[in-house]
């Protein structure tokens, strides 16, 4: 039981956080006020110092694609980081990236579409992908923080991908967990700095101890999915795969609901970054079945049928 | 990062598996039924833990010199780990093991370590610990019982209360007040009380919580000699901030409620009510919070066994577990009521009287919750 990251994995961490401590990496508001910011420099950078391929190098492995996933979720900018460091690094290298991943029906709004160069789509007779031609896709508007797209009914090109269903399914629950845990922490860190600074009744907001004992409660559930999450990752142990995912799901309902409380009015304005994490969060909670499928699929890996 | 185990650790956990398995009666569930500190489990305990000793696991991890094996810091989270879950057939004894002996190593004079150690590396001696008080709870400084010296001895009065395995217990680790006023941490002492001094009355406290576990004790004229003190006068807050450093953490609480959520899963399947999807979600719920509850305990275990200091993972990880507790006592609650009646379902009762406790004792939640508001977040304080 180590929980020290190993040598390899402490330098991949600690590049790692002075690319996402760089400029490309902070918060603005985009020029037409949407709900997301995507960080092309960034991208790039990541993408040419072979970050995305994490998962293929033994050495580091799920574990740190994950803990890059995390990371990347944090962030106020948006990066398609989950597919390109897991689906696509352990199954599809090849293919253009960024990669958006489409579960179920094809005819639904999916994020990363509109940007992404290719998608594989996870389906219970297989798992595939395809190169997204122009004319593709059709963005949409949306409430969440991604840019969202549909498939425009135009004819692609699929190729099937030598992976399961079912394991193709845990490696994206973990992958979707991990942007869950890397939101909400990133949520938690602004909304921390808010009660810190901002001062009512001649106190700051954070001194009261209605919201410290929520947040208290909040980090417990964070770290503790963190964690479910990193253990999961480390063999992608079926119980430990619903359990992170199910977990992180549940709680984030909860911890969402506390964080626009206390950012108050400022949390609801699009001049403050919050909405980039909630707004990520309340579509990734509903990914794979959401928090009930999940907590569903955990008895039934657990305990079998009734 | 790797979360599995060592051969090693693999090995000793199925030691004390095996062990527990040719020890505990098929029914020791109806025995540890009322609690750690109840007359069934403490008599249990007098007979298993001397038999423990014997195999050597009772104390592995203390050194050798008093009767250990130089064990690690895991092997001794594993022995605690799998006692919990098992029902914790060591009564009250698991406090010995964890932290009374090794602070009276530590701090003790010689002959407190000669006469009380070899009793606890036996299995043998029932202790107490006399520190909370009516006015004195979560804000424990705020204690009022005094030690007044007189000659070569100290005369204590006060009461103590909420005290846990009193009625049975040898010998009472009990804090006293030797100067200052209630709040002022550098006027306590730690005083070695033998629990049939004259003086010493003890009475139960009907409780949610089992039999016999609570108590009032109250100390009139109780005269004990001045080598009954461990360490110097006023030392007793450095002392116990240490001795209590590594058992902040808590007892695995998680263990025994994934073994209780299998058994009422197993329940529910016999019964034919384990079909719907409610159900089987909240199964799901309870057994996610008490994996997230693991997660976090064993990284506060590891911190330690890396010879780090540790920060607030024991704080966040107390939180977790308390919640894992309820999840598991919840569900049992809502979807099978019944075995809350009667004497049928004695795992079931044992459970739920330790998980409604789980907030309480040793560092209320919300004492968790201030500590990782401040350390961990840095909240400021208020006005």
């Amino acid at each position: 039981m180590r929980f020290e990251a190993n040598e390899d994995q402490t330098t991949f961490l600690s590049v790692l956080d002075q690319m996402m401590a760089s400029d490309a990496a902070l918060w603005r508001h985009s020029p037409d006020w949407r709900r997301y910011d995507l960080a092309p420099e960034l991208d790039g950078m990541l993408e040419e110092n072979g970050f995305y391929e994490a998962i293929a190098e033994e050495t580091l492995g799920a574990i740190a694609a994950v803990a890059l996933i995390d990371r990347a979720a944090r962030l106020p900018v948006t990066l398609e980081v989950a597919a390109s460091s897991m689906l696509h690094a352990a199954h599809a290298p090849d293919l253009p990236r960024p990669v958006a991943v489409i579960d179920g029906p094809l005819d639904r709004a999916t994020r990363f579409l509109p940007v992404a160069k290719s998608v594989i789509h996870i389906a219970d007779g297989g798992v595939r992908a395809a190169l997204l031609p122009e004319g593709a896709v059709t963005p949409t508007e949306s409430i969440f923080a991604y840019p969202m797209g549909v498939l425009s009914g135009a004819a692609l090109d699929w190729q099937a991908l030598p992976v399961s269903p079912e394991a193709a399914r845990d490696q994206w629950r973990i992958a979707i967990a991990a942007e869950i845990t890397g939101a909400l922490q990133g949520a938690l860190d602004a909304v921390r700095a808010h009660v810190v600074d901002r001062r009512q009744f001649g106190r700051p907001l954070g001194s009261f101890q209605s919201m410290q004992h929520r947040l208290a409660e909040d980090v417990a559930a964070i770290e503790g999915g963190y964690w479910l999450v990193m253990r999961a990752a480390e063999d992608f142990d079926p119980v430990a795969v619903a359990a992170a995912l199910g977990y992180v799901q549940d709680a984030a309902t909860a911890i969402v609901y506390d964080f626009h409380q206390f950012m108050g009015a400022m949390g609801i304005t699009l001049e403050h970054p919050l909405h980039r994490w909630s707004y990520r969060l309340r579509l990734l909670k509903s990914a794979l079945g959401g928090a009930s499928g999940n907590l569903g699929l955990l008895a039934e890996r657990r305990w079998g049928a009734a | 990062m790797e979360f599995g185990w060592t051969d090693r650790e693999r090995a000793f956990r199925a030691r004390v598996r095996d062990f527990l398995h040719r020890e505990l009666p098929a029914d020791f569930d109806r025995i540890a039924r009322h609690g750690p500190g109840s007359r069934e489990q403490t008599e249990f305990s007098l007979d298993f833990c001397p038999k423990l000793a014997e195999a050597g696991l009772l104390v592995p991890h203390w050194p050798a010199e008093w009767g250990g094996h130089d064990g690690t810091v895991w092997e001794h989270f594993i022995l605690g780990e799998e006692m919990w879950a098992a029902g914790e057939p060591r009564g009250a004894q698991y406090m010995n093991v964890n932290w009374i002996g090794p602070t009276i190593m530590r701090y003790g004079s010689e002959e407190q370590r000669q006469r009380y150690i070899p009793p606890m590396a036996a299995g043998k001696a029932i202790w107490c610990q006399g520190f909370s008080e009516p006015n004195a709870g979560s804000d424990l400084a705020a204690l009022r019982t005094r030690a007044e010296r007189d000659g070569d001895h100290y005369v204590i009065n006060g009461s103590k209360i909420w005290t846990s395995y009193a009625g049975l217990a040898d010998t009472c680790f009990l804090l006293a007040r030797t100067s200052g006023k209630p709040g002022d941490r550098s006027g306590i002492a730690i005083l070695l009380v033998p629990m049939d001094t004259p003086g010493i009355d003890v009475r139960p406290i009907p409780s949610l919580i089992g039999h016999g576990d609570i108590h009032e004790v109250f100390f009139t004229d109780v005269r004990v000699p001045v080598t009954a003190r461990l360490g110097e006068e006023g030392a007793a807050w450095s002392i116990i901030t240490y001795s209590l450093a590594n058992e902040r953490v808590g007892i695995p609480r998680y263990e025994l409620s994934a073994r209780a959520l299998d058994g009422m899963v197993r329940e529910l399947k016999a019964r034919g009510e384990f079909g719907g999807d409610h159900v089987r979600q909240r199964a799901g719920r309870a057994a996610a919070a008490c994996e997230a509850a693991r997660m976090l305990v064993y990284r506060a275990v590891d911190t330690r066994a890396r010879g780090q200091k540790l920060g607030t993972e024991a704080n966040i990880a107390r939180i977790a577990v308390i919640k894992a507790d309820a999840a598991v006592s919840d569900f049992g609650l809502d979807f099978l009521p019944d075995t809350y009646s009667g004497e049928d379902h004695p795992l079931n009762l044992a459970h739920h009287e330790r998980a409604i406790v789980a907030g309480i004792a040793a560092g209320a939640a919300e004492i968790q919750l201030e500590i990782v508001a401040r350390r961990h977040l840095e909240l400021p304080r208020g006005a």
